[in-house]
């Protein structure tokens, strides 16, 4: 049985960076190119099935569901790569510190509150937010922040560790790097790669997380149209009308399948710590 | 090896204690009196107002030590939990600790059905990539990994309930636990959790198909399928891990599928409770999330060490110090 | 495979090998014969490159998947192999028990997870040559027969719990229990330590005379071709270069390339301008410097160590004595749990932060590894300026002269300055990593095993230059190495170290055979053995 290393196959990138441009430009776009007002309510074309005149029909209460879809991925999107970035940027630097200083008591400590924080599955964490904060997009976003750094914070970690047993690590501080030129030079460059790649597949479970949480009633509340509580309106009417998920749901999986392709893609070309992902 | 335990014991005893001061601090931060959220039963808010309401406030306060220190109500609280008691619901004036008792159950069952499905269909699919790795079955295995992923679980959970329910009527669509009722949303769940397992799975095994042990294995004349038992042995242990990784996410996940297949779980119940605002529910629920993930973890470390014999040898993972 | 009365156990005739990557393709082996005969140790020796493992490989169906197999028939025992590139060979019936094989890393080619007992029934079952009950006897006075004491407690064993020596005997064990015609073995002892070297190579010998059999032996080390092949075929980039009878081809070599080869190992044994003077005065002391890892694992115990300036100190030791762990507290690496690191009177063993790194300008290391010590996207103009850029030294155009200076002084020039490790040769990026090493003027430069990772022509190319260099700018060399003949022939004193400690004082490197130390005699012996009949 021969070993074949992963196909460098540009596929998966290819179609992935395609559906999220045309995505990209669909939503951002969605001002100039949504048909109808997202919010404007029209009784008299209430759960209407996909027509020539509502290309995703309506809801019930009569909204153009393509207009609120397009309208809405702006607030889901746009949300989500908010918190990614914040989650990203916490990650990189406790995991980047808990390895510099590995075995140091910062190392312990960072690692424990890592560990508690691993104990909150993500959707209780939000839950008991939502339930105590209340409901609501930004506490959605702050509960997914809280927990979300960690997953990074951990591949950092990781990739430091063991960026330090290489030949690399210790020339560099032979010849006199400082903590944080090394940091710099050796470390940041061999994290990017790997941590951008879990990016990619955190950015999509993250809003495939905040569409089923408001799907629950506990994100983006009504009239927003932002996608999961588009479902959650839709909800009720599904056995009846199930053209109401199809639009928000249709273009979650679009948009998550985009980035979970990228991810792949940039796997198969980039990436060496493939392993180091546990 | 029992060293090694009894400290993994005792971290995830510390865990939990932080965990629980986490939970604790989150209920002091949130906006309101909590006394006079717990008075809110409907019954009591005609009493607003009234020198008798003033009066059940200051009880209460008393009851519940929130006149005193921060340090001593945690302590005090954290007695009560050591009991079991988890406080009562505002909503229907019962124990949580019973409410919940009763429900969990349900989700346990439903996790760790769904947890069998998809270790499951994350080892024979990842296997049979692995092993056909860059082939058609590789390709298609690993499309179907990326759609599914790629598919919100209440989407699933809707279609396979308008299948199953609706157009077969195969399922019974009711509030039931029953033997009869948990095939689909267990294996709804599993299967949306399969993608990754699966993922690690090949991963580790194609890993393992390059190292030098199977070379020497194949140059002993081993048949593949030995060969293969070779590199399998050493890629399943960090699979363990995994499951403890994704026993979390299915306690979470588990939420959203009781919530549609009205499975009566602890998710189920704690969604409810949200939504009216139930907070003594909302608490016993993350406590009792937590302690099942921590135990999960613990659980899974001990079988971890059971099977790298690295581990159990040494005490420590051994990394042999190249002098 | 069935007895045959053939005196030849393998046969290869036009051998013909490219791997193909990336679009290109690379022919390693173009038409290549050879034969071995029954009961024979042949030897393939040759340098990297020169498509010796390709063949290992090729005979036993183990060659990756970018290898394009354009020919070649294979002959052994009741097995006939017409053409090696078509698919559908059944390797599988021809593996274990027709062609068998052990590889260079023996602790990695056996299963972690599996016990040592484990490893043989399944081999011993599988081929239903015994039954479970049988198979721990048979394994049993196998590993009795390799020179395994306490055979018992060895089978209940995991890998990672043995030695590297051990594990190669065990692999043996293993390989020898289903009785091959041929044993194809790559480089079995390159990773060993001295002793375990000569351990496993009598071994083969003692086994080739009590029951015939038939070695492959694939090898890069002169020494090791001498030591245990009764044939050699020496290889140049594919190509035979000569074949004979062992003694004659390494001692009247017929062909240039040979005598190329010989006469760079022997550069090493005689430097040719013979030792720079050393100079009086200590310029680092070692006091009763103990590192313990982990508070239980104790790797150096109470060392003391002398060096002068001027002075070329080699440290000897074989695999896990704690030399590496030695010159990483010198170098700021690891700090040391006892003891005091005093550096021209300044004791710097337990500096941090700030003034650590400005030892960085007093004490420098080149690694084994010198590609992996070089950060493969930098020219080597910039990989020279990295000390004096981390440190801060100097303005961007007196950097790059500097560095243009040190590359021109160790043989890069001008037109190589620009190019990057991919683009360039071990033996270059080693001299790179010199370069960079002493663009700081440092008063010591460790050497960790710098040489024992290149072609012996090469080796000899770098130890000239660093002794060239030690005249021009007068450092002090710490040179670790476990080959006795690099450190005897460039070393003024030796330091013998074993488990964690220095056994008596440093000897001076013409006198070493005078010690008293047995770890000593031993490793002298052994290495002596090994050279024997060499010239």
């Amino acid at each position: 049985m021969k070993r074949r290393l992963n196909s460098k196959n540009p596929a998966s990138l290819i179609i992935g960076l395609v559906v999220l441009a045309i995505l990209a430009i669909a939503i951002l776009g969605a001002p100039l190119l949504a048909p109808y007002d997202p919010v404007a309510q029209n009784a008299a074309e209430r759960l209407e099935k996909p027509s020539e005149k509502h290309w995703l029909g309506t809801d019930r209460f009569g909204r153009d569901i393509l207009s609120r879809t397009l309208h809405g991925g702006q607030t889901t999107l746009l949300s989500s790569l908010l918190a990614l970035c914040a989650a990203l940027a916490i990650g990189l630097l406790v995991g980047m510190a808990a390895g510099m200083f590995h075995g140091s008591a910062l190392d312990h400590i960072l690692m424990r509150i890592i560990d508690v924080l691993l104990a909150f599955p993500f959707m209780v964490f939000a839950m008991v937010i939502a339930g105590l904060f209340g409901t609501g997009l930004v506490h959605l976003l702050l509960a997914v922040v809280s927990v979300w750094w960690v997953s990074f914070a951990r591949l950092t970690r990781s990739v430091v560790l063991h960026a330090k047993n290489e030949t690399s690590y210790a020339a560099a501080k032979v010849l006199g790097a400082s903590n944080l030129a090394i940091m710099r030079k050796e470390l940041l460059p061999k994290a990017i790669s790997p941590v951008l790649i879990l990016a990619t597949f955190e950015l999509g479970t993250l809003i495939l997380s905040i569409a089923a949480l408001s799907f629950l009633g506990l994100g983006a509340q009504p009239p927003a149209p932002e996608w999961g509580s588009m479902l959650a309106d839709g909800r009720a009417h599904f056995f009846q009308a199930p053209h109401i998920l199809i639009g928000p749901a249709a273009f979650i999986v679009a948009t998550v399948l985009a980035f979970n392709l990228i991810g792949e893609g940039l796997r198969d070309r980039l990436d060496p710590y493939e392993k180091l992902e546990l | 090896m029992h060293t090694v335990l009894l400290r993994k014991l005792l971290e995830a005893l510390l865990t939990l204690l932080f965990a629980t001061l986490i939970i604790f601090a989150l209920i002091r931060l949130a906006p309101g009196d909590p006394v006079r959220l717990m008075l809110g039963h409907p019954g009591e808010i005609a009493a607003q107002g009234t020198s008798a309401y003033d009066e059940k406030v200051a009880e209460l306060r008393a009851e519940l030590g929130l006149d005193r220190n921060i340090a001593v109500q945690y302590v005090t609280w954290l007695g009560r939990l050591a009991q079991g008691d988890l406080g009562t619901s505002i909503f229907t004036g019962k124990q949580v600790g019973s409410e919940i008792a009763a429900r969990l159950p349900a989700t346990v069952t439903l996790s760790l059905s769904a947890l069998l499905v998809q270790i499951a269909l994350g080892l024979i699919f990842g296997m049979v990539a692995a092993l056909r790795s860059g082939k058609l079955a590789d390709q298609l295995i690993r499309i179907a990994c990326v759609a599914l992923a790629s598919t919100p679980a209440f989407v699933v959970g809707l279609v396979a309930l308008a299948l199953f329910a609706v157009k077969y009527g195969v399922y019974e669509i009711s509030s039931d636990f029953s033997a009869a009722r948990l095939w689909l949303p267990a294996l709804t769940l599993g299967v949306l959790g399969a993608p990754q397992l699966v993922r690690i799975m090949r991963a580790n095994l194609l890993t393992e198909f390059g190292k030098i042990y199977v070379s020497s294995a194949q140059s002993r004349g081993l048949d593949r399928k030995r060969v293969v038992r070779h590199a399998a042995r050493n890629a399943l242990i960090p699979l363990v891990t995994m499951v403890a990784l994704s026993f979390a996410g299915l306690i979470g996940g588990a939420v959203v599928i009781e919530s549609i297949f009205s499975w009566p779980g602890i998710g189920k119940y704690a969604l409810d409770s949200i939504l009216v605002k139930d907070y003594p529910v909302i608490q016993g629920y993350a406590l009792v999330a937590v302690l099942m993930v921590v135990l999960i973890h613990f659980l899974v470390d001990v079988v971890y060490s059971a099977l790298d014999p690295r581990i159990h040898h040494k005490g420590e993972a051994g990394r042999e110090e190249k002098a | 495979m069935s007895s045959d009365n053939r005196a030849e156990a393998l046969e290869v005739k036009g051998l013909q090998v490219a791997y193909e990557q990336n679009g290109r393709r690379t022919t390693v082996l173009n038409s290549l014969d050879f034969h071995l005969g029954k009961g024979e140790i042949l030897v393939l020796l040759g340098e990297s490159g020169s498509g010796k493992s390709t063949i290992a490989k090729a005979v036993t169906g183990m060659l990756p998947p970018s290898a394009r197999i354009g020919g070649g028939s294979l002959r052994g025992g009741a097995e006939r192999i017409p053409d090696l590139g078509k698919p559908g060979i059944p390797w599988e019936r021809i593996r274990g028990r027709g062609i068998a094989m052990l590889f260079q890393d023996a602790q990695s080619a056996l299963n972690p997870v599996m016990k040592i007992k484990d490893h043989f029934k399944e081999s011993l079952l599988y081929h239903g040559l015994a039954s479970a009950e049988e198979a721990a006897a048979i394994s049993a006075a196998m590993l009795e027969r390799l020179n395994f004491k306490d055979v018992r407690h060895i089978l209940e064993c995991y890998p990672f719990q043995l030695s590297g020596g051990m594990c190669q005997r065990i692999c043996l064990a293993l390989a020898l229990c289903l009785e091959p015609a041929v044993l194809v073995a790559d480089e079995p002892t390159s990773a060993l330590d001295t002793v375990s070297q000569k351990e496993v190579l009598d071994l083969l010998r003692k086994l080739q005379r009590e029951m015939g059999l038939t070695v492959l032996l694939i090898t890069h080390d002169i020494a090791v071709a001498n030591a245990v092949g009764n044939r050699v075929i020496v290889l140049n980039k594919g190509v035979i270069e000569e074949e004979g009878d062992t003694r004659t081809v390494l001692t009247r070599p017929a062909s240039a390339y040979t005598r190329e080869l010989l006469a760079a190992r022997n550069r090493i044994a005689r430097p040719a301008r013979g030792l720079p003077p050393a100079a009086g005065k200590p310029v680092l002391e070692i006091v009763r410097l103990s590192k313990t890892f982990g508070g239980k694992k104790r790797v150096l115990q109470q060392v003391d160590l002398t060096l002068n300036e001027r002075e070329i100190l080699g440290i000897l030791g074989q695999s896990g004595c704690g030399k590496s762990t030695l010159a990483k507290c010198v170098a700021g690496l690891e700090r040391p749990s006892e003891g005091r690191i005093v550096l021209r009177g300044a004791d710097i063993g337990h500096l941090k932060g700030k003034a650590r790194r400005e030892t960085s300008k007093r004490i420098q290391l080149v690694f084994q590894d010198a590609r992996a010590s070089l950060n493969p996207g930098r020219t080597a103009l910039q990989l020279v300026q990295e000390p004096l850029h981390y440190l801060r030294i100097g303005g961007k155009e007196e950097r790059k002269a500097l560095a243009a200076y040190y590359l021109r002084e160790v043989g890069i020039a001008d037109e190589a300055q620009t190019r990057r490790p991919p683009q360039l040769s071990t033996g270059q990026c080693q001299r790179i990593a010199i370069a960079r090493a002493l663009v700081l003027r440092p008063d010591i430069l460790i050497c960790d095993e710098a040489v024992s990772a290149l072609d012996m022509s090469v080796q000899a190319q770098i130890l000239e230059l660093l002794q060239r260099l030690q005249r021009q700018f007068g450092f002090s060399i710490l040179m670790i190495s476990h080959d006795i003949r690099v450190l005897r022939a460039f070393c003024h004193h030796i330091a013998v170290m074993s488990s964690g400690s220095f056994g008596e004082r440093k000897q001076e490197s013409g006198r070493l055979h005078e010690s008293r130390q047995p770890h000593t005699q031993l490793l002298l012996k052994c290495a002596g053995d090994m050279e024997d009949g060499l010239v």
